[in-house]
């Protein structure tokens, strides 16, 4: 087995709200190996984000990691403390969704670049601006001479998320960490930027850990998947096999209730009920209040991921119908049966329905 | 055919930035919306799509041409019942509705002001509407943040709903939602249409969003419609190379291990200096000379007569007759 560039392991995050704090991000356990990516899905406030940061060590004041080890390439790093962002230095380097706001507004873009090789790399001054040129041309700037001399508003932006990307890059990470980094571009600038990634996998050996939202993108730029609801990882595995069959409801929902340009022009299937607050998660297996399979015991039992081969697992107590029934039909014959759920102003979960 | 019930004419909404210049934010763009039709109006950020959608509403004054909805012209001063003809929902509900007023509160207050139904009356109303929307009663006691963000959307619709437009003008109505409740909304666009006769101006830059709900689409760039067409034919035989490249680079879930083609290279020009000729021909894949110099107007694909039962299919490109050796989008 090689080591894997990434491995995280029994990753748990708590959160203080006021009095009383809840876990932002439950026991999440994944492996990324070299020059791969894999594709963390999930819906506002599952912990996805929160995942990232905790491994970057760039977590708020109000978050703490309880649990949980992060290696890359074998070397463990540390998850708390002052030094804990700047030992990731030439490991782990990450990227934003709204590149207007992670960069400094008042600073020439290619001296932001710079900064790396000058102060972490002990370059000189010249040394480091060319190496912040070859950056920028890495990233497929056009003109990086003129470029160099730009300020953050004077860009586009899919230009800043290449700048974004060339900082990131200037620290020679071998692990990129992208949280949502298109979600806030147009189609065809999203389109480069995701080349972009691909491109550099393939020239560097960067491996990509793509945090979205969006089930398509993941299957466009990821050879493996974790699909992540409420805190915890509810399936993982490859992702053309988990697109093709998901093995639990969530992710079979998921899929359901996107609108896409290849799918026949069928109603999407929304999936009823809203997501819990990470606060107040359902017992049990926290997605059973709105789950097509769930049974009395769904909100007794805790769910664990579970192996399934072929590289798959699932967090569900039915996957055995997923298995051996058809899913889908199975969740038309639930909504079909079920007299139009209901969610009444701001409740979350707990309505005692069964 | 009968007479549409929003006929845009040429409308242009320009914008004037000290020391930078004018912004042609709206160039020309004619589009007609029939009742109960549901037209998409998709493009990128920048584009005028919710330009235009705010030039109905009246939120911005057009620099030209004519906003005609319902056989009333509409200009910078409208009467309560031209104002009430047009209703937007916003992107955002979380921002759009007053975090201070109960549901209750917001409703009745617009039947109240606009006189729409007797005093003894608001409250059934109020009632009715949330049932049009899919909400229960109880939710009128609530205030916008006990909402998930599909119900807030839900509730945003009821207020636009309240004051009986004829046409719902929804600006990105399902982007800041998560997507498992996306779909609950969309159905409900559908479902009002269905119900009420309703006319809904879509406008995202979600193709998929467009495509699942819309009777009819324009495809908008740089402030000008690029391709006008029924739904099944421009997502079946598009014409104008900019539409192509959006079908393009757009994430589809049946294209696993494939990475988006980005067809185009750069960023769109500023709406403050349009290149010369076709807007589009700096990032055109097909671009030719004349492109530079002469600006395609937006005519017919096909030549004769439209088909029968079959609206126009319409684009702005020199060659949109058909490209030499350009595959079409599906078999």
């Amino acid at each position: 087995m090689t080591i894997p560039a990434l491995k995280v392991e029994g990753l748990t995050v708590e959160i203080a709200r006021g009095r009383e704090s809840f876990r932002a991000v439950d026991d999440v356990s994944y492996a990324l190996e070299p020059a791969r990516s894999i594709g963390i899905v999930g819906e506002s406030g599952c912990g996805k984000s929160i995942s990232l940061r905790a491994i970057m060590g760039l977590l708020p004041d109000a978050a703490r990691v309880v649990a949980g080890a992060v290696a890359v390439h074998g070397t463990g790093l540390s998850l708390e403390g002052k030094g804990a962002a700047r030992q990731r230095r030439g490991h782990l380097a990450m990227i934003f969704q709204d590149p207007g706001t992670a960069l400094n507004p008042v600073q020439k873009v290619g001296e932001q670049i710079a900064e790396t090789p000058r102060l972490v790399l002990g370059e000189t001054r010249g040394r480091a601006r060319e190496r912040a040129l070859e950056l920028l041309r890495h990233v497929g700037i056009a003109d990086p001479e003129r470029r160099y001399d730009s300020y953050p508003y004077e860009l586009s932006g899919g230009t800043r998320q290449r700048v974004m990307i060339a900082i990131a890059l200037a620290s020679q990470p071998k692990v990129l960490l992208c949280d949502e980094p298109t979600t806030a571009l147009d189609v065809t600038i999203q389109a480069q930027i995701l080349r972009l990634l691909v491109d550099l996998r393939e020239e560097m050996g960067l491996s990509v850990v793509f945090v979205t939202h969006e089930l398509a993108l993941v299957g466009q730029l990821c050879e493996d998947v974790c699909v992540m609801y409420a805190s915890r990882l509810v399936e993982t595995g490859p992702t053309p096999a988990v697109l093709e069959r998901p093995l639990h409801p969530y992710t079979l929902g998921l899929l359901r209730s996107a609108v896409d340009l290849d799918e026949e022009l069928e109603a999407p299937k929304p999936i009823p009920g809203s997501l819990p607050d990470p606060a107040r998660r359902p017992s049990g297996c926290p997605f059973h209040p709105r789950c097509f399979l769930a049974t009395p015991e769904c909100a007794s039992t805790t769910v664990t991921l579970t192996g399934l081969g072929d590289g798959r697992a699932s967090a569900c107590l039915h996957v055995e119908r997923l298995l051996t029934e058809d899913g889908r039909a199975l969740q038309e014959a639930a909504a079909k049966a079920a007299v139009k759920p209901q969610d009444p102003a701001g409740t979350a979960g707990g309505d005692g329905r069964g | 055919m009968a007479e549409p019930l929003l006929t845009l004419r040429d409308l242009k909404a320009t914008f004037t930035v000290p020391g930078y210049g004018v912004v042609r934010a709206v160039d020309g763009v004619s589009l007609e919306v029939a009742a109960g039709e549901i037209v998409g109006l998709v493009g990128e950020s920048g584009c005028g799509k919710s330009t235009i959608g705010r030039c109905i509403t009246g939120q911005v004054v057009p620099s030209a041409g004519e906003v005609v909805l319902d056989g009333m012209k509409l200009g910078r001063r409208r009467s309560p019942q031209q104002r009430r003809a047009a209703q937007m929902v916003f992107q955002d509900p979380a921002s759009s509705l007053n975090p201070r007023m109960s549901v209750r509160a917001v409703l009745a207050e617009l039947l109240r002001v606009h006189r729409l139904v007797p005093r003894d009356q608001v409250e059934r109303r109020c009632r009715e509407l949330m049932g049009l929307v899919g909400m229960p009663d109880q939710a009128l006691d609530g205030h916008p943040h006990q909402f998930s963000g599909g119900q807030r959307q839900r509730i945003a619709i009821a207020r636009a709903l309240a004051v009986e437009p004829r046409l719902l003008i929804a600006d990105e109505p399902v982007s800041a939602l998560d997507v498992s409740v996306q779909a609950t909304i969309l159905q409900l666009f559908d479902d009002l249409r269905q119900r009420l006769g309703l006319a809904v101006l879509l406008i995202s830059h979600n193709l998929a969003v467009v495509r699942y709900l819309s009777d009819k689409v324009a495809v908008m760039y740089l402030g000008s419609i690029a391709e006008l067409a029924q739904r099944d034919a421009l997502f079946a035989d598009p014409r104008a190379p900019y539409t192509r490249v959006l079908l393009e680079a757009a994430p589809r879930l049946g294209q696993i291990g494939k990475t988006p083609d980005p067809g185009l290279k750069g960023d769109p020009p500023s709406a403050v200096n349009l290149p010369s000729g076709c807007r589009f021909h700096t990032r055109c894949p097909r671009a030719e000379e004349r492109c530079s110099v002469e600006e395609p107007a937006l005519l017919p694909v096909h030549d004769g007569p439209p088909p029968a039962g079959g609206e126009v299919h319409l684009a702005a490109c020199h060659f949109r007759a058909g490209h030499p050796g350009a595959p079409g989008q599906t078999g």
